[in-house]
Order: structure tokens, then C-alpha cells, then sequence
């Protein structure tokens, strides 16, 4: 996951390195790679922002008050199966909490998105981040995973929805923990939030 | 730069690099070094293979996997997901331990197969040389074993609710067909593959289903069903679908019976997706001229009765054994447990004191339950024991436990009941000199082993019961009969076989008891009719003998003998003119009905007398 993919950089590094020195057969090849190495160097963003639908640049935190951020991907069967979860607890806290859907893979495209919503009948703003900024912002590594930021644009919890899944097809008949639940009363309440735990599901390292 | 550059990047520099080295060779190892040493792993030359051959057939559109894995792209979209679940033997599906017996279609990877896809992710996923890519699979679309003679369909779709537990779906696919038709191979569709986890189909020659459904055609819920099954023609094909099921056609001579007014069951375990979906199974069938020769049995063994299984308790064991009493065959075995399953072993110990083992699953999992077959026969030689072992976590440590905390589980039919049930088709070989159809005489010692496991429970002894009473041991059969009509004095199914058997020894008294309780307590009940008919005559009661015969002909309308029998009670009571249509009536349902026949000759013989 995470740590596999730093593993990938660290190598494209020294092989930059190596193809410098190479002379002048490999100065394009290492002239490229080594461009590749500025990623790694993050470059911090004034406000992370996503892509609405019609692609316009888009800052969900702009509006301020609570916000939460849940990454997902249209052919992720387990964010897919949250989908009831997602849509009671958004009236639960229907006018005092946003909910935003945020599509972490540049390959789905606006209209793959606008299906997505409407077969899952999600009434969410939903936003593409093929650049990832918002997926950087708020941490996040699975879908799903969810981001609370409070009203002062504070991350104050990342990670799983609940315990629902335990591993990948490791479902429990229902959850047992709700940190998501937990995370929004917190912000809504100025308490301590709970700790950030990993989430079950597709891995957003993949998405390159 | 984003990390989708940075990809794009590698594979340049490896195209590039490769030129080089192969231009000028003396440019040295280091410029070959990053992307062309043939130790690092590749898509084209290490990975498609072994996604083609694992993943695919489930990874691609209209298939149970929720994303294709047909190309490099679809496949380093999840890299590292697929390092996980290979990792963690989640993916692909295999449940069983490699053992003594090769199961066929294994679907099982390698330890050195799950190394080479985490060293493909951890250098950074090359797509390698063009030339190294093997050709995709071809998949034939539809209907794998080609058009199917009959296709049928669940009446009505079930709509699976967005959220919630899993569910459990029986469907109801009427047969139409108008006589006895051979089936060599059943391919089931299940509906939609991404929301059915597996499929269990089940062939009901009584309407037994029927029964259950609230709303005609609806279909009805439930894990577990009984339907009734003929004691002499048992049931004999695993008919199964999971999700990379490979449909076959049948071994020549294995095939399977199908009869006018045959229903077949779809019992399908269904997971919501997170919106509501429409499911309407169908199944294609492909007949056969020729009638079975070879006669497979599903034998049973199962320990529900010893599940009790405390709340909390990680390591509930519990065991059944069954000494094979001819030679038989093993075909294949399908293990069956509910939630707490944690390990399932079955073994066979063989007469040379050797063990073998059958199946182990070390991980159960409800989820990827399935029929598994043997690559070549299992030969188990009489006086074989075969055994099951399995053991239940019960504790919070069983992610899957349905209780939360723990409660105390019991064995039942409903998901949150436990199972122990170990399914074996065997195909009994007729002993060299000894006459008769073995199935037979493997039947009778299953039954008198599940009396002895068992007995007070009613199913042991009626099944007991019921092969005797084939081979007419009927004192022995009564014996088991009376034991059922105590466990259940009023079922009307076990009354009647105990009148049945008391009439075939001649306790005519005793026969119209019992068929009488079992009329009282299912007055439709055609046999109970048939059977109180043929005492009432035993006893010279003919008045008594032709109420019944004309209420079993009312009951089923198609049924020569009752008709047939009807004529005879009333020609004893003199009434020939009625009974002469009642003859008829036999005669045109089935014109070969010698009884009819003779006895119609007979009465045309004496009505002319009589008018003389």
C-alpha cells in the first residue's frame, strides 16, 4: 500500500542518479526520471481543491462549517456497499454536516460519476481529484475512507468508517465501532475525535 | 509531477534503455541495469499469465469480479490491492488445503506465484516487452456449453434490498416438459454474478417447494429447505454454481432424470451491493437420448444434533463416521457449515489401516463455500471408514459470528443456526453375485447409521423405515415406522408408511388405524387413500374400498390404478354399469393398463351374462 509505493520512489531516485552519471545515452532516459523525482518533493498547494463535474476547479471546504470527505471509486464493491450507511447518517446530520463524495481515479469521468450517483441514489456534491490534492489533504489511502474536517478547516479525523470490515471479504453481520459517528459528534461538539484507524477496501496508491 | 508521470516516465526509460544495450552492449551493466535485467518481473512475461489463468475467467464484464483484469491497465489499477489479497489467500477463492486427492479445476496459487506479483508491485509494475504477452483468454459469451435445449426461468425477479444481511433465495424454475426427459449437463445463471456468492440447485419431483411459497411464484427465503426425495431414485448430482464454476457435461451414462411436473430449485445466498438489484436466475438444459446407466448417490454425513455450541467457545468440535458396507466411488464432496465454521476436515480410512485425507479446509469461509471434484474417481473400498472433524469459533474473535456478543448457537436451518453436514457422491459398485441395485443396501446402512446416531429423531427413522420396507422387511420396517408415529403421533407422511407396511403383512386392523390418523390429519392425502382403499377391501369392506379409490381419483385424476381399482370395488358391489366407466376412464389415461384391460373384458363377459 502507502509504504509500497515509497518504496517505488526511493528506487526511481537512485536510478536517477545512476543514469546522470551514465553519459550520454542514457541523459534522456535519466533527464526523465529524475523530473519523475520532483514529486517527491511535495509541493504544498495554497487550498487542496477537486474538480466539480462540470471541471471546474472546486474547494468543498470553501463554505466552511463541518465537512466530511469520503473517497470512493465506482467499481469499489466495498465504498459501493457503504451506500446506504453514507446516505442515513447524511440525514441524520441533515444542515449541520456536508457530505462530499471525492472520486480519487482520473479515469472516471464525469459521467461515469453522474451514473454512479444516481444508482446508488447519493444526493451528495461529488467531486473528481485526479491530481489527488484533496486525497493528500485529508491523508487518506482506501476507499473508503473518509476525512472530518471541522469548521476551521482542521483535520481532525481520517480513516475507516467503522469496523465493518475486518480484512477484504471479512465482513462482520454488522459494525461494532463507528468512528465516523464518533468523529462527526466531535466536531460538531469541540470534543477529542478518535484516533485514525486504516480502512478495508481499494487501495488509492493504485491509481497513478 | 503527479504519480501518474512519474509511471510513465519508467516504461520510457526501460524502451529507451533497452535500445541502448541492445545497440551498444558495451555501454555496460549499469546503463542496462534498471530496466532491462531479466530478473526484474514484468506484466507481459510474469503477470498475465498468472491473471489470465486465475483471474479472468471471474474479472471481466458480466462476471462476478466487481472489476475486469484483462490488461496491463486494469491490472496495475490494482496493484496493490492485488498484493494484499493474494498475500492474504482471499484471492483467488480456494477453501481447501492441498492434499492426499487432487481436486480438479484448482484454483490455488503458488507461494512462488503470490512472491512474483508482490515483486511486480514492489518494483514499480514494468508492462515488460510486447512480444512476452501471451493472447488474452477467450471467453465465450452466454452460454458456455453452447445453446441449451431448454432454458428455464425463475417466474418472477426477487429484489435484493441496497443494505442489510446477507439473503438467502429459493426460486422456483418450473420444468416444461411433457415425459421423461435425460439431462447431461445443467448450466446454472445465477442473475446478476457480482450479488451471488453461490447457488445450490435442487431438483423437487414433488412440489415440495411449491408448498412454501406465500405468493404463487414469488419465490420464498430461507438457507436451508427440505425437499422431499424418492427413497429409490435418490438424489445424485451436485448441481452447484459459484462464482469460476466451469459448467461441464455429465461423465457418459451420469445422466440425471427429469419428469413431467418437475420443479427445479434455486437456492441462492445473495449479498446486498448498496442499491437495490433485481435477481431472475435461469438455468440451461442439455438433454440427451440416453437414460442413465451409472447411478451416483449423495451420501450424507452430518453431526447437527451434537452443535451446542456455547457463547465464547473458540474450538467446539464435533465428529461423524460411517463404515462404507460395499465399494464405492468418490466423485466429490461438498462441506457445508454456517458462520462459525472455522475447520473442516474430512478423511477416509481405508481397510489397510491408511488414512487419506478427503478435503481440509483450515479456513472456512461461508462466503466460498463450494462442490469439489475430484480429478480421477476416489476409489473407497468396503469396510472404508469415512470421517468428518469440524470445528466452530463461537468467540468475538470470528469476525463472521452473527451474534454480537456471542450467544449460544444451536444446529438449524436458518444462517444464524450452525451446520455440520459433509456431502459425498459416491457411486456405489454392485458386489460380485449379489443382486439387486447397490444404492439400495447403501441407503439401508446410511439410514440404520443415522437411527443409531440418533434415535429419537424422526427423519432417521422414517428414512430406516423406508428401506426396509423396499426390500419388504416389513416386520422390521414396522419397527421403525411405530418409533417415527411416536416422535410425531399425528404426521400424516409417517402414519401413512406405517399403515402401509402393516397392510403388506397382513394386519389389516392395524393398517386402517394408522391410515386413518393420517387421513384425519392430511384429508388430501392421495397415497393415505389409495392405501385405506386397498385395507377396506382386505377386510370385504367394498362400500368402504370404493369411497376411498373415487376420492384418490378425484385426487389425482391422471392416476390409471386408482380408476382401475375404483372399477373393481364396484363391480363387487354390483354396480357394473359405473363400473365399467371407471375402466374406461383407466384405460384412456393409459391405454397399456392390463388390470383395466382384463378386468373390462371380463365385465363386458359377465354384463352380457347377466342380460341374457
Amino acid at each position: 500500500m502507502f509504504s509500497g509505493d515509497v518504496t517505488v520512489l526511493s528506487r526511481m531516485l537512485g536510478l536517477a542518479a545512476g543514469a546522470l552519471t551514465a553519459g550520454i545515452f542514457c541523459a534522456t532516459a535519466g533527464g526523465q526520471a529524475q523530473s519523475g523525482s520532483h514529486a517527491v518533493v511535495n509541493q504544498p498547494a495554497s487550498v487542496a481543491q477537486g474538480l466539480s463535474l462540470s471541471g471546474a476547479r472546486a474547494d468543498p471546504l470553501g463554505k466552511g462549517g463541518t465537512v466530511i470527505l469520503i473517497f470512493v471509486r465506482t467499481d469499489c464493491p466495498v465504498s459501493n456497499r457503504y451506500a446506504p450507511t453514507l446516505k442515513a447518517m447524511s440525514q441524520e446530520y441533515a444542515g449541520k454536516v456536508q457530505f462530499v463524495l471525492v472520486y480519487p481515479d482520473r479515469d472516471e469521468t464525469s459521467a461515469t460519476i453522474e451514473k454512479h450517483l444516481q444508482e446508488y441514489g447519493y444526493h451528495f456534491t461529488a467531486l473528481r481529484d485526479p491530481q489527488h490534492e484533496l486525497v493528500n489533504e485529508s491523508k487518506v489511502q482506501i476507499t473508503p475512507e473518509v476525512a472530518v474536517f471541522n469548521g476551521k478547516r482542521e483535520l481532525i479525523y481520517h480513516g475507516r468508517i467503522d469496523n465493518w470490515y475486518e480484512a477484504f471479504g471479512r465482513a462482520r453481520s454488522q459494525p461494532t465501532t463507528h468512528e465516523l459517528d464518533e468523529a462527526i459528534r466531535a466536531a460538531l461538539n469541540g470534543t477529542t475525535a478518535p484516533a485514525s484507524v486504516s480502512g478495508v477496501g481499494c487501495y488509492i496508491s493504485d491509481l497513478q | 509531477m503527479t504519480p501518474g508521470n512519474r509511471t510513465r516516465d519508467w516504461k520510457f526509460l526501460a524502451r529507451v534503455l533497452l535500445g541502448a544495450a541492445m545497440l551498444l552492449p558495451a555501454q555496460g551493466a549499469w546503463c542496462a541495469e534498471p530496466g532491462t535485467s531479466t530478473d526484474k518481473v514484468t506484466y507481459n512475461r510474469d503477470i498475465a499469465p498468472i491473471v489470465f489463468h486465475y483471474c479472468a475467467s471471474c474479472h471481466r464484464p458480466g462476471e462476478a469480479g466487481p472489476f475486469p483484469l484483462l490488461s496491463y491497465q486494469d491490472v496495475k489499477k490494482h496493484g496493490h490491492q492485488i498484493v494484499a489479497v493474494t498475500q492474504s489467500r482471499y484471492m483467488p477463492p480456494w477453501l481447501p488445503e492441498r492434499g492426499d486427492v487432487k481436486i480438479a479445476d484448482e484454483r490455488r496459487l503458488s507461494g512462488e506465484q503470490i512472491a512474483t506479483v508482490r515483486r511486480w508491485v514492489d518494483q514499480g509494475m514494468l508492462q515488460g516487452k510486447a512480444g512476452d504477452l501471451p493472447a488474452t483468454p477467450k471467453f465465450v459469451e452466454g452460454w458456455q456449453l453452447g445453446q441449451p435445449d431448454l432454458i428455464v426461468k425463475a417466474e418472477n425477479p426477487y429484489t435484493l434490498a441496497a443494505s442489510g444481511r446477507d439473503q438467502y433465495w429459493n426460486f422456483i424454475l418450473p420444468v416444461p416438459i411433457t415425459g421423461t426427459r435425460w439431462v447431461r449437463a445443467v448450466e446454472i445463471h445465477p442473475g446478476d454474478k457480482r450479488l451471488v456468492h453461490h447457488a445450490n440447485v435442487l431438483v423437487d419431483r414433488y412440489g415440495t417447494a411449491r408448498r412454501m411459497e406465500k405468493e404463487k411464484g414469488a419465490g420464498f427465503g430461507g438457507m436451508e429447505i427440505r425437499i422431499d426425495s424418492e427413497a429409490f431414485d435418490p438424489d445424485s448430482h451436485f448441481l452447484f454454481w459459484k462464482p469460476g464454476t466451469v459448467a461441464s457435461f455429465e461423465p457418459d451414462g451420469m445422466a440425471l432424470r427429469l419428469d413431467k411436473g418437475t420443479d427445479l430449485i434455486l437456492n441462492a445466498h445473495l449479498q446486498p451491493s448498496g442499491k437495490p438489484e433485481p435477481i431472475q436466475p435461469t438455468i440451461g438444459l442439455y438433454f440427451t437420448d440416453k437414460p442413465a446407466t451409472i447411478h451416483p448417490m449423495l451420501l450424507q454425513l452430518q453431526s447437527d444434533a451434537a452443535l451446542d455450541i456455547p457463547a465464547g467457545e473458540a474450538n467446539f468440535v464435533v465428529t461423524d463416521e460411517f463404515k462404507l458396507p460395499l465399494d464405492v466411488e468418490l466423485l466429490g464432496v461438498y462441506p457445508h457449515a454456517h458462520y462459525l465454521g472455522k475447520d473442516l476436515l474430512a478423511t477416509a480410512v481405508l481397510p489397510d489401516g491408511t488414512t487419506r485425507t478427503l478435503i481440509h479446509i483450515k479456513h472456512w469461509d461461508v462466503n466460498w463455500q463450494g462442490v469439489y471434484r475430484y480429478e480421477e474417481p476416489v476409489l473407497l473400498p468396503r469396510n472404508t471408514v469415512v470421517k468428518m472433524r469440524y470445528v466452530y469459533d463461537n468467540s468475538e474473535d470470528n469476525t463472521a459470528n452473527p451474534n454480537h456478543p456471542p450467544a449460544r448457537v444451536q444446529g438449524g436451518n436458518l444462517s444464524t443456526d450452525e451446520m455440520a453436514h459433509l456431502w459425498l457422491q459416491v457411486v456405489p459398485k454392485q458386489e460380485p453375485g449379489v443382486p439387486g441395485d447397490p444404492r439400495m443396501a447403501l441407503q439401508e446402512a446410511w439410514a440404520r447409521h443415522e437411527v443409531e446416531k440418533a434415535p429419537g429423531n424422526f427423519e432417521s427413522r422414517y428414512n430406516l423405515g423406508q428401506m426396509l420396507q423396499a426390500r419388504q422387511a416389513s416386520d422390521e420396517a414396522v419397527e421403525q415406522f411405530e418409533a417415527a408415529v411416536l416422535i410425531r403421533p399425528q404426521d400424516a407422511v409417517a402414519n401413512n408408511a406405517l399403515g402401509g407396511a402393516l397392510l403388506a403383512k397382513g394386519d389389516v386392523d392395524g393398517a386402517v388405524k394408522y391410515l386413518s390418523v393420517a387421513l384425519a390429519s392430511q384429508p388430501d392425502y392421495f397415497d393415505a387413500h389409495y392405501n385405506l382403499a386397498n385395507a377396506y377391501a382386505a377386510q370385504g369392506n367394498f362400500g368402504g374400498a370404493a369411497d376411498q379409490f373415487g376420492e384418490a381419483a378425484k385426487l389425482n385424476p391422471n392416476d390409471a390404478m386408482a380408476e382401475a381399482n375404483l372399477g373393481t370395488a364396484l363391480v363387487q358391489l354390483g354396480r357394473l354399469q359405473e363400473a365399467r366407466s371407471h375402466y374406461e376412464a383407466a384405460l384412456r389415461i393409459d391405454s397399456s393398463n392390463q388390470l383395466a384391460r382384463e378386468n373390462l373384458q371380463q365385465l363386458e363377459q359377465l354384463i352380457k351374462e347377466s342380460q341374457r
